[in-house]
């Protein structure tokens, strides 16, 4: 047996004795001590010294390939392609590889998935492992035996419980991926897709991603793609809503959404469908003042109307004489006039004094 | 925007010395934790070392800002965070410190202390607060009397070096830095970054 096997052997044996862990890493060590193994486990934190990558990946990927449709048994291939992805997460061939274990049921997808949220521990950008995540997610959601969606009375059709968990593991992977690189695309983008795709845009899950961003994005000032995420919440609630904004006429209390206090927000809320409204607009105007790429400015598709004109008068803001024209850029100017300036950045109370 | 350290030194001839210090590298890979944090401690050291007293400075080091307060007394302070974090705030929670600092330990512990032996337990505590500057700082207190144009700024480490001198030559002189620290450096400068597998 090759040093580079016993490396395999110890990686596998290592996962199956430690079912907690949550993380994986390079450790800078370029020389063996003490003719250890080259893999340390620390507080649930599977460690690779760097001296063994050098002949550990060559092997890994070399037996990937030349024995691809011959394995000497069941386990083999997870174990190479797991050591190889746990170095190199964008050698598209061992999630390739992985794809058929799971078709031929040898690999259990919900075990690939655990793997793709180690590795993006490390590798937080990682085309590949997100791709992949989706080919999974989307295996898993098109089972037919077990239904994502099912229908409840007259609420339409809510996510199972399983989808809901799918939903939530998701949620959190991309949160630690985004919260690794800066501005991470690939994992703002895919918690898009699972909203679309896994989640069908349910209203709820929407609002919910809403708000649990909220304190997120308040921190990380910069950060593009996970405002890009929040219009995208914000369209999709939108447009969801358009059908209600005829309710919204008619309904002389639903009128004067803004008076809403968030405690009657949800007691409506949980006797009838979750919806946004005035206040939730409100609230991101605010929020996305000092931006210069404010969600909402953004946004051409606000229907309110003359909600919208009458909410912002009540603030006392200017009167709109034409209701149909440029809600975008009527938030605008609602934003610039608006305080609150710190509550995104503190530093940007420098330009006069803070109007409450 | 994070803050990643702050701590208290005491800017003495030849030597800085670290009094004390508090980390916050959560958001790093978990094996590297160990050589970031030694490398904050190098570089407030360095920073602090190459700073006049009564002077406040910013160092920009790639994504990383280190804020620098060097008191008339020697007393310093230095906050590394990330280039989100408003300056301002920073100046404010250096200032506050090295305040509470100065009233806790006695002035003749600082030329020779430790983090062991001084006595200063509020570090953490700011450190964890000031990570959101809107909870910690909520009504601006923001001192009217600091001019922000007598802050100096440095685009690079090396501004701070005089001439000849290297910052590789620096990190392996060291004695703050362990050998793994070292060694991640050397692989960190080689391949900036962009390797796949390291």
């Amino acid at each position: 047996i090759t040093a580079a096997q016993w490396v395999v052997k110890d990686i596998t044996s290592t996962f199956r004795r430690n079912l907690h862990i949550d993380g994986i890493g390079l450790i800078t060590c370029p020389a063996a001590r003490y003719n250890r193994s080259p893999i340390v486990l620390v507080e649930n934190k599977l460690g690779v010294e760097s001296w063994c990558v050098r002949f550990l990946l060559p092997y890994v990927h070399n037996k990937l390939l030349s024995t691809r449709k011959q394995w000497l048994n069941r386990d083999e291939p997870t174990d190479i392609t797991c050591t190889l992805l746990l170095l190199s997460p964008d050698f598209t061939t061992a999630w390739n590889v992985r794809k058929e274990l799971i078709l031929s049921g040898t690999l259990n997808p919900i075990k690939d998935l655990h793997l793709g949220k180690l590795v993006l521990t490390k590798f937080p950008k990682s085309p590949e492992t997100w791709i992949h995540r989706r080919w999974v997610l989307q295996q898993l959601i098109q089972e037919t035996s077990l239904p994502s969606f099912v229908t409840k009375g007259n609420l339409g059709t809510i996510p199972t419980e399983r989808t809901l968990w799918l939903i939530q593991e998701e949620m959190k992977v991309c949160g630690e991926a985004a919260g690794r690189y800066p501005s991470n695309y690939n994992a703002w983008s895919h918690r898009i897709w699972v909203l679309q795709h896994v989640a069908k845009l349910d209203v709820k899950i929407l609002l919910d991603e809403l708000s649990s961003t909220q304190h997120w994005a308040s921190l990380l000032v910069s950060d593009h793609s996970g405002f890009h995420c929040r219009q995208f919440l914000l369209k999709s609630l939108i447009s969801q809503t358009v059908i209600d904004s005829s309710v919204l006429e008619q309904n002389p209390l639903r009128s004067k959404p803004a008076l809403l206090l968030p405690k009657d927000e949800e007691a409506a809320a949980s006797t009838e469908e979750p919806r946004i409204n005035l206040p939730h607009l409100l609230e991101e105007a605010e929020f996305s003042t000092d931006l210069p790429w404010g969600t909402l400015s953004d946004l051409h598709l606000i229907p309110a109307g003359p909600q919208l004109s009458q909410a912002m008068n009540k603030q006392g803001h200017s009167q709109e004489t034409n209701a149909g024209s440029g809600p975008s850029s009527r938030l605008l100017g609602l934003g610039v006039e608006r305080r609150c300036t710190d509550q995104v950045l503190p530093t940007s109370r420098d330009a006069g004094p803070a109007s409450q | 925007m994070k803050l990643y350290s702050l701590s208290v030194l005491y800017k003495g001839d030849p030597k800085v010395v670290l009094l004390k210090a508090a980390y916050d590298v959560s958001s790093f890979s978990f094996f590297q934790r160990s050589s970031v944090q030694e490398f904050m401690t190098f570089t407030s050291q360095l920073i602090v070392e190459r700073s006049a007293k009564g002077t406040r400075s910013s160092v920009k080091e790639q994504e990383y800002l280190c804020h620098v307060y060097v008191r008339n007394d020697s007393l310093a302070g230095v906050a590394i965070a990330d280039n989100e974090y408003p300056s301002r705030v920073a100046f404010t929670l250096l200032e506050k410190v090295l305040d509470e600092f100065s009233n806790q330990v006695d002035k003749m512990d600082w030329p020779v202390g430790s983090p062991a032996t001084i006595r200063y337990t509020a570090l953490d505590g700011h450190l964890s607060r000031y990570q959101n500057p809107r909870e910690a700082d909520p009504i601006s207190k923001v001192q009217a009397e600091l001019d922000e144009t007598k802050i100096i700024l440095h685009n690079t480490m090396e501004s701070l070096l005089e001439r000849g001198e290297k910052l590789d030559d620096l990190v392996s002189k060291s004695e703050v830095l362990g050998t793994q620290s070292k060694a991640f450096y050397k692989t960190a400068r080689k391949q900036n970054s962009c390797c796949a597998i390291m």
